[in-house]
């Protein structure tokens, strides 16, 4: 029976069918919350599904020239990555499977849907593809070193790479946000410039390369594209409350699947809160950010949470 | 690094109507900018020999959507200076008070389409729901939200009584705290001004040796307003400020625009509480005496030059129209070199074109 239940878990939860409900439900109240910020109303509950079947039917074409076959690889291994890599992190505290060393795992995964939409561009081969594609890969150097030690400080920390056990240590201790809150924004800044949001959506700026690496793209391919684009952002707002916010784990489940969903939601409001107040950043101005600023922070913080743990 | 050439236009996301870039890039490096204009162009001039000057006052409201008015009052006060009609106070302050509120909707428009295309959503929703009111006022007035058809040769056709006056006064001082709240948020927005400030300077000495007018001359340095220095219609019975700032840049063209418009605000409530009572038109005969005339207003986007020729008869032998966005165009592909991809859209929509003013 034991394979019953993995395929529960691929396919239901917290598998396939529940990351797209969430996935669904963020864009939702993404949109609508960002409608009300400026001062419109926003669109109703299914409009997020509506867009995703809409986009399903429609005419799929290609330029002459492109590698078809590549171009219909990217967006199911983009997909591929995101949903592979929600399979380890917990959800209300449990996960659905776990080793020793999950969190590199789930790092490298969430990092590949990024040089993917790089290798959309390029094989794209128009103008606005390849401008797209380039920033986009400039954009993923700027953050995701500073991604990447903000998110070890809590594995330091609790001296495990295991997302779960990272979850029982702050149960035991505190949450991570209040040892390491510089780790906490510049995750938070990561994962904006991970997911391509307002003010880091530089590559698919729409005023300059009209949807950058993603252009050509259209009907399924652009849907499951889309989709990936969601269920990246739903697993990397997962992470974030596992590792910094301590899983939302409390004594009992109710409270615990409570809590982890209001705090998910948190997350979710600040990541819209910051779309709508600032305006889209130059791609040398972020650049400089990254490395001038996030860098060196982020090795402060390190070097604090080492010297803290030896303690 | 190899070169890629990017097409901006004639159909983008940038551009509200069409023109044609094709830059020339090196990594984000624009090297090179080709400009093709004339996509929007219908022949206006031409037509309007075929028609008679009172069709010819609804032909030139179409020259541009977002200041039809100020055409129209341009040549309006063209043909009366041919006829020697003089226009009735009512009917210019009237005429005046159109202008000036389709200022404020223009520049209102361009605030939301540089935010727009800078990343800024949110500024463009605020600006544009600014705009509702004035869209709201000019209905009010006339009927119509962006083409009004307001004026007639010898006046107005529009009028409106006390209770208007009243709500009108009421609409224009919200909209004035409004636009300050939204001046106060681009002031104090770091992520704008990194967009905007030291981007796209034009020097004094590229203005004059262009010959640029309107809010960019302004911007940098070049203190002209016609309103002002050559004052027609009412402009010398109404008390404002020209704004002038120096630093060239997209950054004070914005603050330049937000500031003209809360002076266009004061000039509209000026001419609400001074509406001298009278007819608004006076009748104009069908057929114009012949001779020449030059008439110049200061639209939204700067001088509007309208030379009309008339032989007698009831068609105009001849109109000429220099739109103040020509010249900004002439400068644009000068600007786009040696600059990021970024600014491109930032330096584009600074400037505030009117490819359908430029065309004709």
């Amino acid at each position: 029976m034991d394979w019953i239940i993995a395929i529960f878990k691929l396919l239901i939860f917290p598998g396939f069918g529940f990351l797209f409900a969430c996935a669904i439900f963020s864009e939702w109240f993404d949109r609508r919350l960002i409608a009300r910020f400026q001062g419109r109303i926003g669109p109703p509950i299914f409009q997020p599904l509506a867009d995703f079947l809409k986009l399903l039917g429609k005419e799929d074409l290609l330029p002459t020239g492109v590698n078809e076959k590549t171009m219909a690889a990217l967006p199911i291994i983009s997909m591929a990555a995101c949903l592979t890599a929600a399979m380890y992190i917990p959800v209300a505290g449990t996960s659905a499977f776990a080793f020793e060393g999950d969190l590199i795992v789930v790092l490298f995964l969430l990092s590949l849907p990024s040089l993917l939409y790089f290798l959309a561009g390029w094989s794209s081969i128009g103008a606005y593809s390849i401008v797209g594609g380039n920033r986009a890969l400039l954009q993923f150097f700027s953050y995701e070193v500073p991604f990447l030690m903000a998110l070890s400080g809590p594995a330091i920390l609790s001296r495990s790479w295991t997302i779960s056990e990272i979850v029982v240590q702050q149960t035991v201790t505190v949450w991570g946000i209040l040892v390491q809150p510089v780790g906490f924004l510049l995750a938070m800044i990561g994962l904006i410039g991970k997911l391509k949001r307002d003010p880091l959506d530089i590559p698919k700026a729409k005023s300059e390369t009209v949807a950058g690496p993603l252009t050509e793209f259209s009907g399924r391919k652009l849907a499951i594209w889309h989709l990936a684009n969601q269920i990246q952002t739903v697993t990397g707002i997962f992470l974030l409350v596992n590792v910094f916010l301590g899983g939302g784990v409390l004594n009992q489940l109710l409270p615990t699947t409570f809590l982890f969903f209001f705090l998910a939601l948190l997350i979710l409001i600040i990541l819209s809160l910051t779309s709508a107040m600032y305006a889209r950043l130059r791609i040398d101005q972020f650049a400089r950010l990254g490395w001038k600023r996030l860098i060196p922070l982020s090795l402060l913080q390190i070097t604090f949470i080492v010297w803290m743990g030896r303690g | 690094m190899s070169r890629i050439r990017i097409p901006i236009g004639p159909q983008h996301p940038l551009l509200k109507e069409p023109l044609s870039f094709l830059l020339t890039l090196e990594g984000e490096q624009v090297v090179q900018s080709d400009l093709r204009i004339g996509y929007v162009h219908r022949g206006i001039e031409r037509l309007s020999q075929t028609r008679s000057y009172i069709q010819n006052v609804h032909l030139f409201e179409r020259v541009c959507g977002i200041c039809s008015h100020v055409h129209t009052t341009t040549f309006c006060m063209g043909v009366e200076a041919l006829s020697g009609l003089s226009v009735p106070l009512r009917g210019l302050y009237l005429r005046t008070f159109l202008c000036e509120l389709e200022r404020i909707h223009s520049h209102l428009l361009w605030l939301g389409v540089l935010s727009k295309n800078m990343g800024f959503d949110t500024i463009f929703m605020y600006a544009w729901r600014d705009r509702e009111v004035v869209m709201d006022l000019m209905e009010e007035l006339s009927g119509g939200r962006v083409s009004h058809a307001a004026n007639v040769i010898g006046g107005v056709r529009v009028d409106i009584n006390d209770a208007q006056r009243l709500t009108m006064t009421q609409n224009l001082n919200t909209l004035s705290k409004k636009i300050t709240s939204l001046r106060n948020i681009i002031d104090h927005e770091q992520s704008f001004h990194a967009r905007t400030r030291g981007v796209g300077i034009l020097t004094e000495e590229q203005i004059r040796q262009y010959c640029i007018v309107g809010p960019i001359a302004r911007a940098s340095n070049i203190d002209v307003d016609l309103r002002r220095d050559v004052p027609y219609g009412i402009y010398d019975k109404l008390t404002f400020s020209v704004i002038a700032r120096s630093e060239g840049d997209v950054w004070s063209r914005t603050m330049l625009r937000i500031q003209e418009t809360q002076e266009s605000i004061n000039l509209c409530l000026q001419i609400l509480d001074s509406l001298p009572p009278g007819p608004v038109a006076v009748p104009a005969k069908r057929r114009v005496p012949p001779g020449e005339v030059i008439c110049r207003t200061e639209a939204p986007r700067g001088e509007l030059f309208y030379y009309i020729r008339s032989d007698g008869s009831d068609h105009p032998a001849r109109v000429k129209i220099r739109t103040p966005s020509l010249t900004a165009l002439a400068i644009l592909p000068d600007q786009l070199k040696s600059i990021n991809m970024a600014d491109v859209s930032a330096i584009v929509s600074g400037v505030d074109l009117c490819i359908a003013c430029a065309d004709r």
